[in-house]
């Protein structure tokens, strides 16, 4: 009898004290942005979501608004460990080095820092790294834009003889790609997108300008406008504004041949018929899972990473442009890189300087360039395992920096 | 004549300028000012955001005061943004309107970085300390030097020339920020592993001889300006350069050497700022201050004890305003127009201790 | 007959200050009612009043016998008053005829050629001598106001304000302008005028208002007044008027001027070879119609103006002329002073060269010496003995020896700078229109300061604009005319007439007398 009281008597105090720690979570938020600007709302909606779908009350997410890449992201931190924080995420990658001294200096709280690549080689516990795996969802967008092109091709509406100027010497159909940074989370996009393109028609080329800037509206229209100008009959995108595809409709509607891939959000009622889809994030996948664990005591993994194996990441609504057959064929691919049929970074599907890839070495030392030493150690690891670049498995954050063939990259 | 009974029509208000004014009355006014502010903030709130008023001011005086750390934070920022007020203080008596205080700032900032990233780990640390510190301020001196050699050589006008440098040195130090963050997204902490030229921490703060710094400081132009000869010098300058050379002084070498000053001392700010509060460069290390201090600067009116009073309160109503925005999920600019109208009013009050308004009497009759 | 203007209990002030107090007074019409009163007196301030510029803080102004409301200078045009300032208020760039238009009313048309007929019967009416066609910039100061007064009658004024406006004139100017006057009072205009010279006021004006204080002292009939009279009035008790002269004692070469000429900005030459001495224990006057050189001469002397080629400035500091003769042409005033100098020098511009206004009286004591000494902090100890000294035995009006000097009056002003130069013990006392400006008991004051110096041996150069003054205080005066020495004549034989004549034409001469 004893011992079942004290069995339940345990039994209580653990749902009690299950339930307070529920209530004992408390998430401080460090973002970049606010509401107004698409990658932080991504996140902050990312963030609501999965305090709904756990029932957590609003105090328990304490918001820090519009914090730059600077000491104020240290101060931020503290602040919210102030204030009993007792999980705090950052969204931006440049916030990591902040983070992590703050997370050297209260070991009892948990610091994520988004996007970021050293959470694994810190050595501190307490201090993660999350990173969707966005280039599957721009490998299905690519796939999408590649059915269009196909059916411009096919149907003759796009031909040498009407548009001379989208092909190349060698009758390689051009497309094109804004792209913000020639850091490797960019160029794991866009060689993602391009294979994408390519599994569908062989025959294409692309370039990719950048705009050295993640959010810069006016000089994302401009970027896709001069690529349209060349002849691109696709624009991608790895920048956070409507620039592109609204620069996109209006060359359409002038007579160009011309559609977007978005990034983030739908683009359709920015484009309308312009925009075909846009590969996106399902933060709220993350942070469901990251709120729960704390909840649960759990440890979540120094590195977290998933794609469409967890439904973390996403293509937008198809629009009305979409060539026939596209939902089908998306979800063909889907389902095969679900099932892990398909690899992305296949080294049959690219060549580096006409070669076959075969070997990668990717150094995982983060490092301060000015003074060229590393920071924190890692080891160097070879990328091509069983024929395949594996992205996203030594650490969350992007490494593929390999600049393969077919893609040319503008000089800044 | 006597018979002319007609209504004069006389101006509904009258601005006379006041010859003096009583402390007591300068202080009665400046309180009735923030109590006017604190209402009519009060009626915003309620009737824009729908917040409780009183709620909300007890969450913007936490922004500043609610633990000893945020306490310290704003002490932190005061020093910087006090620091470019006392370095622009003497360039303003001499009336020679240094605008440029953001760009000597950065360059100061930007020779400490220098410092650090080539001679960090590979010199002693005091060594390493005392090259920082000469490196910013002779940068900073040079970025004063050449506006006040061209003003005293040329005449030219050194506000558009101070302002153009701003924009040089954002350059410069874009580029080598540029150049030192190598193939990563952004520059991050210098030394992050060596932590050679951070500042050490004392009582818990690395930060605190920016404060000590700025303790000095204060006094020490204070007096530098009040009494030593150079300050006089400043003085007569400022008021006529006609004057200036009718007693002897020589106004081309008072406004470079004064310049110099200006510029070193804003130098020294981008020191302290790299080693004791950011320990990075970036082409946003002086943030706006170097502009904010203009302000500062002016309202003092060159007294830098009333700068530190007015540096202070432009710090806690930044601080008060983010700290409104993150606790109701307030837009920034919400809770920037709470703030700004707090400022408003007091220095609106600053118009009623320099005049009077006449009322209108009751329209007379006249005999 | 009714009255131009009445005002009635008329109080302004300004701060705590009480520029005027309850002062009523009648202007008639047709008639030239003369203003007098000291510096500080409140003149200037009743005057912008009736003209709209300043509005009372109480009390009553009737115009042509209605009450009248005059809230801006267009209240006082539509009313008919019109005032003409000490700074004229002209387009350099435009001719005399499109200043004129400027003060059309917005219903009138814009026709140039209607307005140069109108504005020429006027000139012809009252004999004004001018050309309409003529620019601003290339009048002469006399041309410059007759075009003011004849803005003002174009615009209809039957009441006319004319602040100082004899100051900037020469005699023969001034003769002119009282003519035109006359001319307007027999057309039945009344005429206000400020002066502070008292034989003007006896030949110009019917009556005499008087300002004591900021407060009304009564108006006399100018037939039967006297310079003494009204002096007494003016300042409320007796005031001796004679200028005292004492022969020079033991006079040597002090100042050796030589071949001095200096080109301005505009490349214009201000001075041209002018050539002179000035000695020990002796007042050289110059005069000149203002813009001469006058400012360029003494400039050049203290060293604050850059000097053609062969220009020299010699000075001697005893008899022994060869020793220890210094050139003063080529060093700035610092290094003159570090010389041994003891050169003082009263600029014309008092607040803009040789006060700070901003300062108190302490600080401004120290403006030429404050770098003595080694130590990097300025000596205050001395400059404020020196401030508590000069405020006590020039009887400086001012709340305080620490407020700013710029809040004092004219003649106040006038007495800080003076006394700071003559208490630097100078061996050259140089003065620019020493009394410009203030009231005849203040300017009594400065004439005996200068005499005292005087008769310290100090060689004294006083540049000075009323002739009369002139010819009773100096031993010799040096006519400049077109920045050349027309001649220099003894103060105890000329005349006024002669010296009016050396002023306005160039002898051929040229050299010294």
């Amino acid at each position: 009898m004893k011992k079942l009281i004290a069995l339940m008597l345990a039994a209580v105090l653990c749902m009690v004290a299950c339930v307070a720690m529920a209530a004992e979570l408390k998430v401080g938020v460090i973002l970049v942005g606010d509401e107004t600007e698409g990658y932080t709302l991504a996140h902050m909606n990312g963030i609501k979501a999965a305090a709904q779908s756990l029932g957590m009350a609003d105090n328990q997410i304490v918001w820090k608004y519009k914090v730059p890449e600077d000491q104020t992201c240290y101060d931020a931190a503290l602040d919210l460990v102030g204030q009993g924080c007792n999980v705090i995420v950052s969204n931006s990658y440049g916030h990591q080095t902040y983070m992590v001294e703050a997370a050297s200096e209260y070991e009892d709280v948990t610091f994520v820092a988004m996007t970021g690549d050293f959470a694994a080689i810190s050595g501190l516990s307490n201090f993660k790294n999350a990173f969707t795996k966005i280039y599957e969802a721009r490998y299905v967008s690519g796939v999408v834009a590649g059915m269009k092109l196909a059916e411009l091709l096919s149907s003759g509406e796009l031909s040498a003889e009407k548009q001379p100027n989208s092909f190349d010497a060698d009758g390689n159909v051009k497309i094109g790609y804004v792209g913000a940074f020639n850091y490797a989370e960019v160029v794991s996009g866009y060689t993602a997108f391009f294979l994408g393109v390519r599994s569908i028609v062989p025959n294409v080329t692309m370039e990719v300008m950048y705009t050295n800037s993640w959010f810069d509206i006016d000089k994302e229209a401009a970027t896709a406008e001069a690529l349209i100008a060349k002849g691109c009959v696709i624009i991608g995108q790895h920048a956070d504004s409507t620039g592109a595809p609204a620069a996109t409709q209006k060359l359409l509607d002038a007579g160009n041949i011309c559609y977007s891939i978005g990034y983030n959000i739908d683009m359709l009622p920015t484009a309308p018929t312009a925009a075909l889809t846009s590969p996106t994030n399902e933060w709220s996948v993350f942070y469901t899972e990251l709120f729960s664990a704390a909840m649960n005591g759990e440890e979540m993994p120094a590195d977290w990473a998933k794609g469409f194996d967890a439904d973390a990441v996403a293509i937008t609504t198809l629009g009305p442009s979409c060539a026939e057959g596209t939902a089908e064929k998306v979800a063909e691919v889907e389902a095969a890189i679900r099932d892990g049929s398909l690899k992305i970074f296949d080294t049959a599907t690219f060549t580096v300087g006409g070669e076959t890839v075969t070997s990668a070495p990717c150094d995982l030392s983060f490092m301060d360039y000015s003074t060229m030493t590393a920071i924190y150690e890692g080891e160097t690891v070879e990328a091509i395992v069983d024929g395949a670049f594996q992205e996203s498995t030594f650490r969350s954050a992007p490494y593929f920096a390999l600049r393969i063939d077919g893609i040319v990259e503008d000089a800044q | 004549m006597g018979e002319s009974k007609k209504t004069v029509r006389e101006p509904l208000f009258r601005i006379v300028k006041r010859d003096g004014i009583s402390m007591t009355a300068k202080v009665i006014i400046r309180v009735v000012a923030v109590l006017l502010a604190l209402i009519a903030d009060a009626l915003f709130i309620y009737f824009v955001t729908g917040l409780n008023p009183l709620d909300v001011y007890k969450v913007m005086f936490q922004g500043t005061f609610s633990t000893s750390m945020r306490f310290m934070w704003a002490m932190r920022d005061l020093a910087s943004l006090l620091l470019i007020g006392i370095a622009l203080a003497p360039a303003f008596k001499m009336r020679f309107w240094n605008v440029g205080a953001e760009g000597q700032v950065l360059m100061g900032a930007l020779a400490t970085a220098a410092v650090m990233v080539y001679y960090g780990g590979k010199v002693p640390n005091a060594l390493l300390y005392i090259a920082m510190l000469v490196a910013s301020l002779f940068a900073g001196a040079l970025w004063g030097f050449i506006p006040g050699w061209f003003r005293a050589r040329f005449s030219t006008n050194e506000t558009l020339f101070t302002l153009m440098m701003n924009y040089v040195a954002i350059q410069i130090v874009a580029c080598c920020v540029n150049i030192w963050r190598g193939q990563a997204s952004g520059l991050g902490k210098l030394n992050m592993k060596t932590k050679a030229g951070w500042f050490p921490q004392i009582m818990g703060h690395r930060f605190m001889i920016n404060l000590i710094v700025v303790l000095v400081l204060v006094f020490a132009m204070y007096a530098y300006l009040r009494y030593s000869k150079h300050g006089y010098e400043i003085a007569v300058v400022g008021e006529s350069e006609n004057t200036a050379r009718y007693a002897g002084i020589n106004v081309g070498k008072v406004i470079i050497r004064t310049m110099i000053i200006s510029g070193a001392l804003c130098g020294l700010t981008g020191f302290l700022i790299v080693g004791g509060r950011d320990q990075t460069i970036s082409t946003n290390t002086a943030g706006g201050d170097g502009f904010t201090a203009i302000i500062v600067a002016w309202l003092a009116k060159f007294n830098t004890f009333y700068m530190a009073l007015i540096s202070f309160l432009l710090i806690f109503l930044s601080k008060g305003a983010a700290e409104i925005a993150s606790a109701y999920n307030l837009n920034d600019f919400a809770s920037d127009i709470i703030a700004g109208m707090i400022l408003f009013f007091i220095l609106g009050s600053e118009f009623f201790i320099n005049y009077r308004i006449h009322r209108k009497h009751s329209s007379k009759e006249v005999r | 007959m009714q009255n131009a203007i009445e005002l009635r209990h008329i109080t302004k002030t300004f701060g705590r200050v009480v520029a005027n107090h309850d002062v009523s007074l009648d202007v008639r019409r047709g008639e030239i009612l003369s203003v007098l009163g000291e510096n500080g007196s409140g003149k200037t301030t009743l005057m912008n009043m009736i003209a709209g510029i300043y509005y009372p803080d109480s009390g009553e102004i009737y115009v042509n016998g209605q009450l009248a409301e005059i809230r801006s200078p267009k209240d006082a045009y539509a009313l008919g008053i019109g005032m003409v300032h000490q700074h004229f208020k002209l387009i350099d760039v435009f001719t005399a005829c499109e200043n004129i238009a400027l003060v059309l009313d917005k219903r009138e048309k814009y026709d140039l050629k209607a307005i140069r007929k109108k504005a020429q019967a006027i000139c012809e009416k009252y004999a004004f001598d001018i050309d309409l066609d003529q620019k601003v910039y290339e009048m002469s100061v006399s041309q410059k106001q007759t075009l003011e007064i004849i803005k003002m009658l174009y615009r209809g004024a039957e009441i006319l304000i004319l602040d100082e406006p004899t100051a900037v004139l020469t005699p023969q100017e001034t003769e002119k302008l009282f003519a035109v006057m006359r001319n307007m009072r027999a057309d039945g205009k009344s005429i206000l005028i400020i002066t502070h010279k008292l034989h003007e006021v006896l030949s110009i004006s019917d009556r005499v208002a008087i300002l004591r204080k900021g407060e009304y002292a009564g108006t006399v009939e100018t037939q039967g007044a006297t310079e003494a009279m009204l002096t007494e009035l003016m300042v409320g008790k007796k005031v001796e008027l004679n200028i005292e002269r004492p022969e020079p004692i033991n006079p040597h070469l002090r100042l050796s001027v030589h071949n001095l000429s200096v080109t301005n900005a505009e490349g214009v030459r201000v001075l041209d070879q002018l050539s002179f001495e000035v000695f020990s224990g002796e007042i050289l006057g110059i005069a000149g119609i203002s813009g001469n050189g006058q400012k360029e001469l003494l400039e050049a002397i203290a060293g604050l103006q850059a000097t053609e080629p062969h220009s020299s400035v010699v000075y001697y500091p005893d008899d022994d002329r060869d020793s220890t003769a210094e050139q003063l042409i080529g060093k700035n005033p610092k290094a003159i002073r570090d010389m041994g100098v003891h050169l003082s020098f009263v600029p014309e511009d008092r607040l803009g060269m040789g006060l700070v206004g901003s300062m108190d009286m302490v600080d401004n004591m120290m403006l030429k010496s404050y770098g003595a000494g080694h130590s990097p902090i300025a000596d205050r100890k001395a400059p404020r003995h020196l401030a508590e000294e000069i405020r006590e035995e020039l009887a400086v009006v001012t709340p305080s020896i620490h407020t700013p000097v710029s809040r004092l009056s004219g003649g106040n002003v006038q007495k800080v700078l003076v006394g700071r130069e003559i208490a630097a013990s100078p061996s050259v006392l140089m003065t620019a229109y020493a009394v410009r400006g203030l009231d005849i008991n203040t300017s009594y004051t400065i004439y005996h300061l200068l005499n005292e110096q005087k008769k310290r041996g100090v060689a004294i150069i006083y540049v000075g604009e009323d002739l009369d003054v002139l010819i009773d205080l100096c031993d010799r005066i040096l006519v400049l005319c077109g920045g050349r020495n027309n001649g220099i004549v003894d103060g105890r034989k000329t005349t006024k007439e002669e010296v009016g004549l050396l002023m306005t034409r160039l002898q051929n001469k040229g050299g010294v007398a």
